[in-house]
């Protein structure tokens, strides 16, 4: 296209604000973290510099090691949750009676913030509450257990939240990928004579390889940042504190704004890799040049 | 499609009226507790059904006491002042990356690329401080300047939507003499209307449900909707009947939004998966 002064001003103008915002929110922000991280800043006094103190004391001190092991039950969840919305995904992509009822009710809980199922899931696992009452209905009380105090299961049991919380997303991701399938291919294996089995060994999870090695990585990157759930159930509580409760703490209570930057960039590092080994499956830059 | 074996619908009917009550076992016991009395919450299993679905003390109790209202308002504010400017810059900045050659383009598309690798949380220690230096905090301008931002999503399903809106159309406008502001108000943005409805979606739902920037952010008398349901239900005075109606309460407008535009939002968020 042809370039006048016009052009260029409107370049500018559109570009200007947007550009701004993301310099001032984003940039400027993880630098100055990067820089704090290694000094005693309190947010008052000037900061002084303390080289690797934080660094070394976050992953020396077993109560910050503590923080990084919680986000390992996230991952860990993270696999079932997973299988589940892909059989869904497998399992609502066709067509049969039913169908759009499945998909909304499916996708309820995805819709849902975190302050409701923080409710939903304290009802759940009181003392008295859902699955106790179940377990008991069920000839099962001996298992009954004080789920958010014993501090063994506290963490496996939140986590296990994410579950009910988040398949709705890797269902709908796994769906996507599914519908975007040729039919010629789906066509060919009915002709071939293939069974639903195979066309589902054959094809089916062949296809979205790709999308399940992403929501994989996005679990990961989804489980250091875990935050909402340990907060709003138990204010980190038990034992069940996350990297992003202790962020808020150490900056906001305890005024040691230095070590929350330190920590801010251990977190920022993991999904950095989480998300940059995402960018090499999924390359989207050449769009622009299209 | 491969013919089903009947085996396999079975299976498949199984399969998804067991995640049905997977979905739904633990919502009841709220939608129970939120129309029994208190003497009855008190008394009776979690999983016993309410004497009277007719009671509805818990929740004239919880609009009255708990802010809700106002706090369902101000996320409405909120979010549609947000939701616009965001939506505005992010058209108009997939317009110039996707239309026009100009130097630094690349530079421009790969900061808004590498946000993705900056999360939300890592960052508002810092955030924080500018905010409080613009004298914000405890506003609702806060959170708007923050979710305003245009961010590498949006832009995606922009460009995607760009790429199926014919250069030609441009070209001729240009040659009728139209400026590229005009083309961009009145060729590309009718256009656009699919992806905004998209992005809309997306971060709608994403903002009206975010605790993390407005808990940080809106701590004093103007509250979120997420934030006032949070202060409710911590506060251990409030009976536990009257938080279960409260927080069903705030399941209502989303549910609203969700069965008009069920097939807007399926179609979106699994649409935006795939670009």
């Amino acid at each position: 296209m042809i370039h006048t002064k016009g052009t260029k001003l409107l370049i500018a103008s559109f570009l200007v604000i947007p550009v701004l915002h993301l310099l001032v929110f984003s940039y400027i922000p993880i630098i100055s973290n990067i820089a704090l991280s290694f000094t005693n800043y309190n947010g008052v006094n000037p900061p002084q510099w303390v080289g690797l103190k934080n660094y070394q004391r976050l992953f020396t001190d077993p109560q910050y090691l503590q923080l990084f092991k919680n986000c390992l039950w996230y991952m860990v969840v993270a696999i079932p949750q997973l299988i589940f919305a892909f059989i869904l995904a497998v399992f609502v992509n066709g067509k049969f009676r039913g169908i759009n009822f499945f998909k909304g009710v499916l996708i309820v809980p995805y819709l849902l913030n975190g302050v409701i199922i923080s409710t939903i899931f304290i009802i759940f696992f009181n003392n008295s509450g859902t699955l106790n009452s179940i377990l008991k209905a069920l000839g099962l009380g001996s298992l009954a257990q004080q789920w958010l105090h014993n501090l063994r299961l506290v963490n496996p049991a939140i986590a296990s939240i994410s579950i009910w919380r988040y398949y709705g997303l890797n269902f709908l991701m796994f769906f996507g990928g599914l519908q975007a399938i040729s039919s010629e291919l789906y066509e060919a294996a009915a002709i071939d004579g293939c069974t639903k089995w195979q066309e589902i060994r054959y094809i089916s999870i062949p296809s979205i390889l790709n999308i399940l090695f992403i929501n994989v990585l996005l679990s990961i990157s989804g489980s250091i940042q875990v935050f909402e759930i340990p907060y709003i159930m138990l204010n980190g509580a038990n034992g069940t504190a996350t990297p992003v409760i202790q962020i808020q703490q150490s900056a906001f209570a305890e005024n040691r704004v230095g070590f929350a930057s330190a920590l801010s960039i251990v977190v920022f590092i993991i999904v950095v890799l989480a998300v940059g080994l995402q960018r090499l499956l999924d390359k989207k830059e050449s769009i622009i040049d299209g | 499609m491969v013919n089903e074996s009947r085996s396999y619908k079975v299976l498949r009917y199984v399969f998804l009226i067991g995640a049905v009550i997977f979905v739904i076992v633990p919502i009841l016991p709220l939608i129970f507790m939120a129309f029994k009395t208190g003497s009855e919450y008190s008394s009776t299993s979690v999983l016993v059904p309410p004497q009277n679905w007719f009671n509805f003390y818990n929740f004239k109790y919880a609009i009255r006491v708990g802010n809700l209202g106002k706090a369902l308002i101000n996320t409405g504010i909120i979010l549609a002042v947000s939701l616009s400017v965001q939506l505005l810059f992010t058209t108009m900045v997939s317009y110039v990356l996707h239309r026009f050659e100009f130097t630094g383009k690349r530079v421009v598309f790969t900061l808004f690329l590498l946000t993705m690798f900056i999360p939300v949380v890592t960052t508002q220690t810092i955030v924080f401080q500018i905010i409080y230096k613009l004298g914000l905090v405890n506003k609702m301008l806060s959170v708007i300047l923050l979710y305003s931002g245009v961010n590498i999503v949006g832009i995606f399903i922009m460009l995607n939507q760009l790429n199926a809106i014919p250069k030609e159309l441009d070209e001729s406008a240009l040659i009728d003499g139209a400026s590229y502001f005009r083309i961009y108000a009145s060729i590309i943005l009718p256009n656009m209307k699919p992806a905004c409805i998209t992005l809309l979606i997306i971060n709608g739902i994403g903002y009206y449900n975010d605790f993390y920037i407005p808990n940080l952010y809106l701590r004093k008398e103007v509250q979120t909707f997420t934030v006032a349901l949070h202060k409710f239900f911590g506060n251990t005075a409030t009976p536990f009947e009257i938080v279960a109606a409260a927080i069903l309460l705030g399941i209502v407008p989303i549910m609203i939004v969700f069965i008009f535009l069920q097939k807007h939002i399926f179609y979106g968020l699994a649409g935006a998966v795939k670009s």
